[in-house]
């Protein structure tokens, strides 16, 4: 299958790629969700705008507390990173099961973010984890929490005019833990159920269910119940609960109880 | 019965010889159909069908677009080529109307063939191919063979009073079963590329296909023009298990265009088109019932099959239901059967010969039922296989097929020691082993080969078999050498183009080695004798007879009956109580296939196999929504295992050598997809407490079990 | 739109439209037909090249990102004699109608120099990027076991 015509834009600084945002036409970060599309022709934009040599947008930091990463940086950069290893484990834990290593070296943390599949691995460990998403327009900077963030199957609140920029992550108090876990009909292909946690000392917990609604979202119920002392079994029934489908909420019970005790561990 | 084979293993023979075709992979120098660039060659892309069931108004194609050479609709091309021509069976009903090249007044498929556009590239076609207008209007589609009132073929046959054997049987254990449609899926899509040349009047075909000779003859029938004039070459091929027999619509297609424009037309089929518009496999369910006295021996089998063939007969798609109806004896000593199998239209894409073609079916149907007699009579499942096995080769079948050799006992003794029966049940998992038999057709008709000496001593030998992955160049060299006494590397094979091979039968039903294996053999022996005639007892080399004698060859036609493959598979699988999540945990696969010639390739096969039959078992299935539209169009709606999810297969080979054929070979490239799905099957059911489950078996169903076999 | 990129350590030049894939460059721009397409999705992993070292499928790179960069493909695996992997997979066979091999050989060649120390199971999921339908996989398992080995040992 071979895309449809379109233009080609190269842009070498975000000020030069916003400039060229607005509609019919479409940002390729990594490529590995979007030209899939324009192979399909389920998208047929009139101009794609190329962010790749866009280097000021390829950063992983952590200067001054948070946990700062450029849109474009190569989720393989992300799962390489020791500063990510050390201190916020679980987004090394959820990348590794993005696509297959060689998806890896191409798609981004930005394009995963924006593409906003409610299969994907980043959007929902980065829900929980309590992440913020900088857009930035000719007209300043806005950020957004995740809840703000993602608005719908493959939707955000994204403009069309606005670039997603960095995405920053809070830091982790000392001797917080992680879990993720996930389910595929085979290893790397789009997750039919999936569950993420971060959990302090004290408890205070982030948990966010993958494929279990339209957007990533904080299991709010669940995280009291599990700063109040409840057992993980208890806290995945109630993470869970919303779920309708018998079967959809016992799977997704299962893995999140997993990733939790992986994160009490 | 005995192991002895009649090609005794010698210098190359039943030897695992390591594959001669494996450097030019590897290195990146094959050439497959699309890595075949002729210069000026237009490239096609189809408009296809959105819609399930339409009738067709009109076509237009508009003016001016760019790099467009031709747009070509059925009205253009004028009632030629014909329609694809329908293969029958013997002894039932199989409908005459074929598969239109481009859809005439009406559409019965999602992704049928309706325009084609020949442009510059490949990317202005399916610019173009966007553009063109059809007016359709849509029609309810028919979804499932219950609901078809049209009935493409049947096949029924009754052996023996088995109305009264019924009646009067201790025990009548009934089942039904489905097999779920699947997609063969070679990485290789398919292909071909066109070229005419006025002058001679000749046409030439590149196409990836298992084989040069039915194309040959599908173009030759397809376009009226005699067999002479058209040269089939048939390049490196990445994969068929089934899906390049005969042409397909799209073939005959290129090859009329490049006749009308005079250009060398090129289709490079992607894998969109490849998911939709390529034959399927399976597909057929079964109500199969047995009757057995009280010592459980099985008195008769009545079964009565539905497949959904799709929209139209394909050349083969008829083929498969009547396989599977004459297996469903099975490896069993049944005297009395009443198999009945129909096949009905449906508004999907045809079925055909995919990887067992028919016969996974048959092994699937019999063995789940025994499964289910065992648990009714309270009997371990073994023991009652033990004590209906057929135990005398040749064994005439109640159905009229004689079984050569086998040695069914052994094959099931050996599957239970080799895959460690494991049954457990705690919190977390239960664990279930289960088995399944099979027989299955393979070889008949004929093969050819042609020997000559070449200038040196060199063996060249011209096959009518063809390979696309299965070794055929090393396994045919083995014997070439063996039988003449030469080194390998003195043997040189020629596959694949119809100027250079003889006229044979191809690549298909496993029969390469026993039938194009047994002519290599014969066409070398002939040689041989050749060679003995010219030495006339002098001491000479191959080189110095071939110095005395250039151009001495030899050529053999074998023909034989079927021979019959058999064997058993056993599996071991988990399922994990709180998501219903399945694990195959080890498989052990016991083949009969007469002679082994290479066990490295054998087992190769067998692997494969198992991982199709695995596929099938676990994750594949392709699914029509309720309007007919194919959610599988693209690898996000159909899965493939990965080396991530195959478990430890145990392979063992049971040589019981055919009579039939020099080699007493049979044939081993489809086992695995034949006997793997029955034995995960009754695996399952078996960590199920009995409870039936068709594939695949998902994380979803498998829950639901649970909780009913829990109940 | 011109572009030069240089393949196995060779420039080769081209005309391109935005919307050619990198696949197709190297296909038929390049004539480097070593390297085969299975779905235009990125799942096969038939069509895995290394750009700049990095293992990637260059059915979902359009060829204008490669401009001015390296690739090294099936083609560039063997310096003379057969690269581990090569003759690993020749042993155990690994290979069946080939048409996967390459995307195998490009693919699992980077994860080797990449984690020279990985286990079954990692080998197992690295390996789940590419699809084979003829083998099996396990001697494909068993012949990158083999090649991780020798590698460690320096060739």
């Amino acid at each position: 299958m071979k895309p449809a015509p379109f233009e080609y834009r190269a842009p070498a600084s975000v000020e030069e790629a916003l400039a060229l945002l607005g509609p019919e036409r479409t940002v390729l970060a990594g490529g590995q969700s979007l030209v899939p599309l324009l192979n399909l022709r389920l998208a047929r934009p009139e101009v794609v705008v190329d962010l790749g040599g866009i280097a000021q947008l390829d950063y992983i930091r952590a200067d001054a507390g948070p946990l700062r990463i450029g849109a474009m940086t190569r989720q393989a950069v992300l799962e390489r990173s020791e500063l990510v290893r050390r201190r916020w484990p679980l987004l090394r834990k959820a990348v590794r099961f993005v696509g297959h290593f060689q998806i890896r070296s191409r798609g981004t943390v930005g394009g995963s973010v924006a593409h906003a599949d409610p299969a994907a691995e980043l959007p929902v460990a980065l829900t929980a984890l309590g992440a913020r998403f900088h857009l930035r327009s000719s007209a300043g900077v806005r950020v957004l929490g995740a809840s703000e963030f993602f608005i719908g199957p493959l939707q955000t609140a994204r403009e069309p005019d606005e670039l997603l920029a960095e995405i920053e992550v809070p830091e982790q108090p000392e001797g917080a833990g992680s879990g993720f876990a996930e389910h595929a009909h085979t290893h790397g292909d789009f997750a039919t159920a999936g569950a993420a946690a971060v959990v302090a000392p004290g408890r205070d917990a982030g948990i966010a269910l993958l494929g279990a609604g339209p957007v990533p979202e904080r299991a709010a119920a669940a995280e009291r119940a599990l700063a109040g002392g409840a057992e993980p079994r208890e806290v995945a029934a109630l993470a869970a609960r919303d779920l309708e489908d018998e079967h959809r909420r016992a799977l997704c019970a299962e893995l999140a109880r997993r990733a939790i005790e992986e994160a009490l561990a | 019965m005995g192991t002895e084979a009649r090609l005794t293993a010698g210098r190359y023979v039943g030897r695992p010889v390591r594959r001669r075709e494996d450097e030019r992979i590897l290195r990146g120098a094959t050439r497959y159909l699309d890595d075949i660039d002729p210069p000026d060659a237009v490239h096609v892309a189809f408009a296809r069908s959105p819609f399930a069931h339409a009738r067709i108004g009109g076509v237009v194609v508009p003016d001016g677009l760019e790099g467009v050479v031709a747009a070509l609709s059925a009205a253009d091309l004028e009632g030629r080529p014909r329609d694809l021509p329908v293969q029958g069976f013997e002894g039932g009903r199989v409908a005459t109307e074929g598969h239109p090249v481009l859809a005439r007044n009406e559409v019965r498929y999602a992704g049928q063939p309706v325009a084609a556009v020949l442009a510059e590239s490949r990317a202005l076609a399916e610019d173009a191919a966007e553009l063109i207008e059809v007016d359709y209007e849509p029609l309810d589609p028919v979804l499932d063979a219950h609901s078809s009132d049209v009935t493409m073929t049947h096949w029924h046959r009754v052996s023996g009073d088995v109305d009264g054997v019924f009646a009067s049987a201790a025990h009548v254990v009934r089942a039904t079963h489905t097999l779920p449609r699947v997609a063969p899926v070679p990485m290789e899509p398919r292909g071909a590329i066109a070229s005419y040349e006025e002058t001679d009047d000749l046409l030439t075909v590149w196409v990836s296909a298992q084989d040069s000779h039915r194309q040959l003859a599908g173009l030759a029938a397809a376009l009226d023009r005699p067999e002479e004039k058209i040269r089939v070459i048939v390049p490196d091929v990445g994969g068929a298990f089934g899906s390049k027999g005969p042409p397909a619509p799209e073939t005959v297609l290129v090859a009329a265009s490049a006749m009308a424009t005079g250009r060398t037309v090129k289709w490079a089929e992607d894998r969109e088109e490849n998911m939709v518009a390529s034959y399927q496999g399976r597909g057929m369910e079964a109500d199969v019932e047995l009757a057995l006295d009280e010592d459980a021996t099985i008195l008769a089998v009545r079964a009565r099959i539905r497949a959904d063939l799709g929209g139209y007969l394909m050349p083969t798609t008829a083929i498969p239901t009547h396989t599977t109806a004459m297996l469903m004896c099975g490896v069993y000593d049944v005297q009395a059967a009443d198999v009945e199998v129909v096949g009905r239209r449906t508004n999907k894409v045809p079925t055909g010969p995919y990887r067992g073609a028919g016969r996974p079916e048959a092994a699937y149907f019999v063995e789940c039922t025994v499964d289910v007699a065992a648990r009714e009579l309270g009997m371990d499942p073994l023991e009652l296989r033990r004590r209906n096995l057929i135990r005398h080769h040749p064994y005439r079948t109640a159905l009229g097929w004689t079984y050569d050799s086998g040695d069914y006992a052994r094959c099931l003794e050996l599957a239970e020691e080799l895959v460690q029966p494991e049954h457990h049940s705690d919190a977390e998992r239960v664990v279930g082993t289960g088995f399944g038999m099979y027989v299955e057709r393979a070889g008949g008709l004929f093969e050819t080969a042609e020997a000559e000496l070449l200038t040196g001593g060199r063996l060249l030998v011209r096959s009518g078999s063809s390979p696309h992955g299965q070794g055929h160049d090393t396994t045919f060299a083995q014997l070439a050498a063996e039988r003449l006494g030469v080194g390998i590397e003195d043997v040189e094979l020629r596959f694949g183009d119809s100027d250079e091979v003889p006229r044979g039968v191809g690549t298909f039903a496993s029969r390469s080695l026993a039938m194009g294996g047994s002519a290599v053999v014969q066409a070398v022996d002939a040689l041989k004798q050749k060679c003995e005639a010219v030495a006339g007892g002098r001491d000479m080399s191959l080189h110095e007879i071939a110095g005395a004698e250039p151009g001495l060859r030899a050529s053999a036609r074998f023909e034989s009956d079927l021979v019959f493959s058999s064997g058993a598979y056993g599996a071991v699988v988990e399922i994990e109580r709180a998501t219903g999540r399945l694990r195959v945990l080890r498989v052990a696969a016991v083949d009969d296939a007469g002679t082994i010639v290479n066990p490295l390739l054998a087992e190769g096969q067998v692997i494969g196999g198992t991982a199709q039959g695995l596929g099938q078992c676990l994750i594949e299935q392709a699914v029509y929504d309720e309007e007919g539209n194919p959610t599988f169009a693209s690898f996000a709606g159909y899965s493939l295992l990965t080396a991530a999810e195959m478990p430890p297969v145990t392979t063992a080979f049971v040589q019981s050598p055919s009579p039939l054929n020099p080699l007493g070979a049979k044939g081993i490239g489809e086992g695995g997809a034949i006997g793997a799905p029955g034995a995960v099957a009754n695996a399952v059911a078996d960590a199920l407490g009995g409870v039936r489950v068709d594939p695949p078996f998902t994380e979803e169903k498998l829950w639901w079990a649970l909780r009913e076999a829990g109940s | 739109m011109r572009i030069t990129v240089e393949i196995n350590g060779r420039a080769y030049d081209g005309d391109v439209e935005p919307r050619t894939l990198l696949s197709d460059f190297i296909r038929h721009g390049a004539g480097l037909t070593g390297t085969k397409v299975g779905c235009e999705q990125g799942v096969c992993g038939a069509c895995t090249v290394q750009l700049d070292g990095e293992p990637v499928r260059s059915c979902l790179t359009l060829a204008v990102q490669a401009n001015g960069r390296a690739l090294r493909t099936v083609e560039g695996l063997a310096d003379g004699s057969l690269h581990p992997l090569q003759r690993a997979f020749h042993e155990a066979h690994a290979l069946q109608c080939g048409f996967c091999t390459p995307g195998f050989l490009v693919s699992m060649d980077a994860f080797l120099r990449e984690h020279p120390e990985a286990g079954e199971g990692e080998l197992r999921e690295a390996l789940a990027g590419n699809l084979c339908r003829c083998t099996g996989y396990l001697g494909i398992v068993e012949a990158v076991e083999k090649a991780a080995r020798e590698m460690r040992e320096g060739r």
